[in-house]
């Protein structure tokens, strides 16, 4: 007899679906309605979701569902069919969480809209389809998820087709992300042609038997998959869509993408890679991941250093913190994998905070512009709290979570670097990677909420409630999962690090008890993932790394001073407000704006920082080279070395 | 032989890419994204395809009867399923690209990607 939680993920994903559709028929005219209907949804679904989470992670249990009850015949899956690990449950409650957030906070946020009813149904095809995405077990069904993904992230990029560069964002994401869900199809139909399934416990197994070493067709399979999942978490070089689509779309919007629609390209590059291929035991697959994500952080980071567009910067690093969950992933230990799900978790939390917070200002002020804003914090104290609760997190200062997940991004980094010593530049570059976040967040703090007010802020008042529940959960959150990390990765992280790890057990739980057995010939162990704890780390080798880091500190401080002493020629007119500062003149109002701060460091780097803007040069065509560029590079270098 | 095909697929996907990366018309780019969408369809329907098989169409006596009598050989009904879905969303894609194209072309009074760059940066 089943559980009847076991029907729990069918219907979770269901009633979003369903409730898209009847916000379509019922919401049109009603306000009132619509809003019901689609928060109905979202909480039926988040509170179907935590029963499933309760049954999975926290009672041990594996759900499985096939759809039309077809279950496999003589050892063949023939229908789709669900499976729920702990993984998947971990990823399901991130996504239903913030679906539900978002929901509140969109009533508000998005009254003043037009074509309310539009937006909810995005929002809830949006929601289903991510949540289908990572429920699923077929891998089929999860590119059927992934094209509606991509169909309503569009339109919610374009949503609102009046504000700047918002139907260009559009376009250019449905560019990118076709040729993403393309290579996506491409790698799913070489793989059937291998082995004849969809299934991705019995693709496990068959692909298992086969082996991918030396397997051309699997390598290209396999790259295309990587690129496909690759475009849909936003890692550099796919990028630059990302950034666009953050800023154009609504700041409820931006938050799903960042909380949820990135993490689903995780999701997939988690189980692509540990579970289907089993390929991330290869030293050469490791090093693709990594170098990777430590690019990915290292290109956010910087670009957001140069952005004085509040929402635009916030994408920066989203994409600077997608590439540390990335380089965690990448190491393929049990700890880096803890690390990299506890960013995840975390970067859902404090960016979709960020997110929540620009979309409050904006909605106070009606501006997203670091260099017209200051002094915000008296007028809007609430929302300064949260923000700063945010940047804290992101910038992992102690008592937050960014802290805790950060540590043991480092510790298992370093940890790696035993192996090779291409590890501890990684851990040097996440190091810097950090600070850099610190910096820039100082900067927005700086620029928008302190300093002088200016007099067009007179009559700015504080969001209203409905805005700050969520900001308020969500912070809360942050702070609970930085000051509470053993209860969480106890309760949370372990059970999914377990799930990653024990690929033998999610094929049988699937296709039946001994299938692993039958297919590959060697027995299903039970692999349990060493106890992580925060405090795993060896305080020698840190000792060293502090040296190397000194040493390169000093070399940059000795050798990089003929570039001081210079002014900053910059083509900008001389300003009234720097006098202040140089000559001691009073000037009425002198607001520190955020290009101001940081321009000496911007000017040093001037090279770099000019290079990278070239690239981001926001021609859809050379986006798409850089894309399919790097696919090429993946398929030769995987051809290579596998 | 199915070798054209593979060929013809392929042919397809690097034509799709060619007219994503160099064309600079939005609606030769969505033209771009439509090959791309051909080529994989191709390519699927040929990996299903078995030579001399039929099509996979029996009741349940015919097929016992068949099994006795030789082996069943048709051709593998899942990859034409996966073909029809792909086709839909292809068909989607389209319309909500050039949907978007001509809104941009309202806006920005030209299609051509070099001048379609606001953000940027």
């Amino acid at each position: 007899m089943m559980n009847y939680v076991e029907h729990f993920p069918a219907l979770a994903t269901m009633v979003l679906f369903l409730g898209a559709f009847l916000v379509t028929i019922f919401g049109g005219k009603n306000k009132t309605l619509r809003i019901f209907l689609a928060m109905a949804a979202a909480t039926a679904s988040f509170v179907m979701v935590l029963c499933v989470a309760k049954y999975v992670i926290i009672d041990g249990n594996i759900i499985t569902y096939w759809l039309g009850n077809w279950t496999p015949v003589k050892d063949y899956a023939i229908g789709i069919g669900l499976e729920v690990d702990s993984l998947n449950a971990f990823f399901a409650l991130l996504v239903t969480l913030t679906t539900y957030l978002s929901g509140w906070y969109s009533i508000k946020y998005m009254s003043r809209d037009e074509g309310g009813d539009y937006y909810y149904t995005l929002y809830l095809m949006l929601s289903g389809s991510v949540l289908g995405l990572v429920l699923t077990g077929d891998i089929f069904n999860m590119f059927v998820m992934i094209e509606i993904m991509t169909f309503a992230c569009v339109a919610l990029t374009a949503f609102r087709n009046w504000s700047k560069g918002a139907l260009e964002a559009g376009f250019k994401y449905l560019v990118i992300g076709s040729l993403g869900s393309t290579c996506t199809l491409t790698g799913i139909a070489l793989l059937y042609a291998q082995c004849h399934t969809l299934n991705m416990a019995q693709l496990s197994a068959m692909i298992a038997k086969v082996g991918i070493t030396g397997n051309s067709t699997m390598i290209l399979a396999f790259a295309l998959l990587i690129t496909g999942f690759g475009i849909k978490s936003y890692a550099v070089p796919f990028h630059f869509v990302a950034a666009d689509a953050y800023m154009a779309a609504p700041a409820s919007v931006s938050m799903l993408f960042s909380g949820m629609v990135n993490k689903a390209g995780v999701y997939g590059l988690i189980r692509v890679c540990y579970i289907i291929l089993q390929t991330m035991g290869l030293g050469k697959v490791q090093t693709l991941l990594v170098a990777v994500g430590t690019v990915s952080m290292f290109v956010g980071v910087t670009m957001a250093l140069n952005q004085h567009d509040f929402k635009r910067l916030l994408a920066f690093h989203s994409i600077s913190q997608i590439g540390y969950v990335l380089t965690a992933i990448g190491l393929g230990t049990a700890l880096g994998v803890a690390g990299g799900l506890y960013h995840a978790m975390n970067h859902t939390l404090f960016k979709g905070l960020l997110f929540l917070c620009a979309g409050a200002v904006y909605y106070a002020t009606g501006r997203t512009n670091l260099n017209n804003m200051g002094g915000l914090a008296k007028k809007m104290p609430q929302t300064c709290i949260i923000f700063l609760i945010a940047a804290f997190s992101i910038s992992g200062l102690p008592p937050f979570n960014g802290f805790v997940s950060k540590w043991m991004i480092y510790q298992a980094i370093y940890a790696k670097s035993a192996q090779s010593f291409g590890y501890l530049f990684v851990t040097v570059v996440a190091l810097i990677t950090s600070t850099l976040t610190l910096a820039s967040f100082i900067k927005v703090t700086q620029s928008a909420f302190f300093g002088q007010s200016r007099p067009e802020f007179d009559d700015v008042k504080e969001v209203p409630g409905s805005m700050l529940l969520p900001m308020w959960v969500m912070a809360i959150l942050c702070v609970f999962t930085g000051v509470a990390p053993k209860f969480v990765t106890e309760k949370l992280i372990t059970p999914a690090v377990n799930a990653v790890m024990s690929v033998n057990k999610y094929i049988d739980t699937m296709m039946g008890a001994g299938y692993t057995e039958k297919i590959t010939g060697s027995a299903a162990t039970e692999i349990s993932a060493e106890q992580i704890t925060i405090g795993n780390w060896t305080p020698v080798m840190w000792l060293v790394l502090f040296g190397i880091v000194l040493v390169a500190f000093t070399v940059v401080a000795v050798f990089g001073k003929s570039s001081r002493g210079y002014t900053n020629n910059s083509k900008e007119q001389p300003d009234n407000k720097h006098a202040t500062f140089f000559g001691g003149e009073m000037a009425t109002r002198s607001t520190v704006v955020g290009s101001d701060l940081f321009w000496g460091f911007r000017h040093n780097f001037k090279g770099y920082f000019e290079k990278l803007e070239g690239i981001h040069s926001g021609v859809v065509n050379d986006y798409a080279v850089w894309a399919i560029g790097a696919l090429a590079v993946f398929v030769m270098y995987l051809n290579a070395v596998l | 032989m199915m070798i054209q095909n593979y060929v013809c697929s392929i042919i397809l996907l690097a034509l799709g890419m060619y007219m994503l990366m160099v064309k600079k018309n939005l609606i030769q780019i969505v033209c771009g994204l439509g090959l791309l969408d051909y080529g994989v369809n191709l390519f699927i329907v040929s990996v299903g395809y078995n030579e001399g098989g039929t099509a996979p169409l029996y009741v349940g006596s015919e097929l016992e009867y068949l099994a006795k009598n030789g082996a069943v050989y048709f051709v593998d009904p899942v990859p034409q399923a996966l073909t029809l879905t792909s086709i839909v969303i292809g068909a989607c894609v389209t319309a909500m690209a050039l949907s978007i194209v001509i809104r941009i072309g309202q806006t920005y009074g030209t299609l051509e990607a070099d001048q379609i760059r606001r953000l940027r940066g």
